[in-house]
């Protein structure tokens, strides 16, 4: 078997269908793992030897042969961090699987570099460039552990709020409520319309229609005109002009302000349930576009605070140069 | 308050850009997400429907939509917009069983 075959996963435990996406998932690879191991070992006969230093009695400033020694191999760590992951994603050498690996080493070797150079500093945290340049590697991991932390959450994150505004045959279930949403609104309008009282010219009335119209005396449903004095009609028992008014088809629309009518979108009925669902789903696509921002911002910081970072530590390495040079010389 | 955009593909859209892929492997290539070898063709596959296999269920969720695969795309593809298909689908399904 040929070492491609060897490595694609066409063995019958992987074609078993997957299912879930816990938010703690862990996928430990052997790469992975061997990196942690490494960073361990590192740390511990950094840490072994920076225990039996301190208590011999030697020299313990950042300055001394130990000190030294530390701050060019935690300088090597940052470096090989800092390069190994920016110069591999531009390679034109590429395999499938090899950049994570080398993001892995990034976090690793940038894990190591603090360490060591946290005991190059010998517990010296005076208001120097040294601090400040181990300050910002410090801002700079964290930045960075945090940005790997947000990556493994925010994208689960995010396909919640897309299963939230896909269908389930995954169309685009804004456009599905919103076609129902104006179904309904036809449908309720061709209904107002049912009620609407047309021009009687139009519609062919005879003059004597009992609807009064702009101009014409008032008259009553028999067509009578309703010539009595103001004062009589407290004692007649025909209707009056505004219970007339009242029955007329033109204003079965207008509820008193008590009436469950006034209430919004009392006169469309249906459509209260797909314009909240509109909205929740203007919601989702709002928190899916702040996860996503927040993921690409979040990585800007990382670059500029490893620019920032970058720049401390040269500080750092002109100013101790400075001291040290003319000692080596003289 | 931010203004909304749809930034995620509907699966029309999806099946769309899978058959307009030509299997070149450059959005792979580039993935720091993806830790173990598969091919375009099973991804493609997977995407929509069926059944999600293992390696391609780890990929979807180790995927953290930084988009670095669309750009090297020689036909202008999202595959993160396809992955996101996967991981809503792997969401569907543990709430379905």
């Amino acid at each position: 078997m040929s070492k491609s075959s060897k490595e694609l996963p066409d063995t019958a435990a992987s074609w078993r269908n997957e299912k879930g996406y816990p938010w703690l998932f862990l996928h430990i690879r052997h790469t992975w793992g061997v990196g942690l191991v490494v960073t361990l070992v590192v740390i511990a006969i950094s840490g072994a030897f920076y225990l039996w230093y301190s208590q011999s009695g030697n020299d313990t400033s950042p300055d001394s042969t130990a000190g030294l020694g530390y701050a060019v191999i935690g300088t090597i760590f940052f470096i090989l961090a800092a390069l190994l992951y920016s110069l591999r994603r531009r390679s034109r050498r590429r395999a499938i699987g090899h950049l994570n690996v080398v993001l892995n080493w990034h976090v690793f070797f940038a894990a190591m570099g603090l360490v060591v150079l946290f005991m190059h500093s010998f517990g010296h945290f005076e208001a120097i460039s040294g601090t400040y340049a181990l300050f910002g590697m410090v801002i700079l991991t964290i930045s960075g552990l945090v940005g790997r932390t947000l990556d493994h959450f925010l994208p689960r994150l995010i396909a919640g709020e897309v299963d939230k505004v896909l269908t389930l045959q995954g169309d685009d279930r804004i456009e599905v409520v919103s076609q129902e949403l104006q179904a309904i609104v036809v449908y309720n309008t061709q209904e107002m319309r049912g009620f609407r009282v047309e021009d009687p010219l139009r519609a062919g009335v005879p003059t004597g229609s009992p609807i009064p119209t702009p101009g014409s005396p008032p008259s009553a449903t028999n067509g009578q005109s309703l010539g009595t004095p103001w004062d009589l009609a407290y004692i007649s028992l025909e209707a009056t002009q505004q219970e007339l008014d009242r029955a007329a088809p033109r204003h079965r629309f207008i509820p008193d302000k008590k009436s469950a009518l006034t209430r919004p979108g009392a006169l469309m009925p249906g459509a209260e349930e797909q314009i909240s669902e509109l909205q929740d789903m203007h919601h989702a696509m709002q928190r899916e576009q702040f996860y996503r921002y927040l993921i690409r911002y979040w990585r800007m910081l990382h670059i500029t605070l490893a620019f920032i970072t970058t720049g401390l530590i040269t500080w750092h390495i002109i100013f101790a140069l400075n001291l040290m040079l003319p000692r080596v010389f003289h | 308050m931010l203004k909304t955009a749809l930034l995620h593909k509907t699966g029309p859209q999806v099946a769309q850009e899978i058959h307009a892929c030509i299997g070149c492997n450059e959005c792979l290539l580039v993935c720091p997400a993806l830790a173990e070898p598969i091919t375009i063709d099973v991804l493609n596959r997977e995407t929509l429907s069926g059944t999600i296999s293992a390696p391609v269920a780890r990929f979807a969720r180790s995927c953290y939509q930084c988009g670095a695969c669309v750009a090297p795309c020689p036909v202008g593809l999202h595959r993160d917009a396809m992955m996101m298909l996967i991981k809503v689908r792997l969401l569907r399904s543990a709430r379905e069983s």
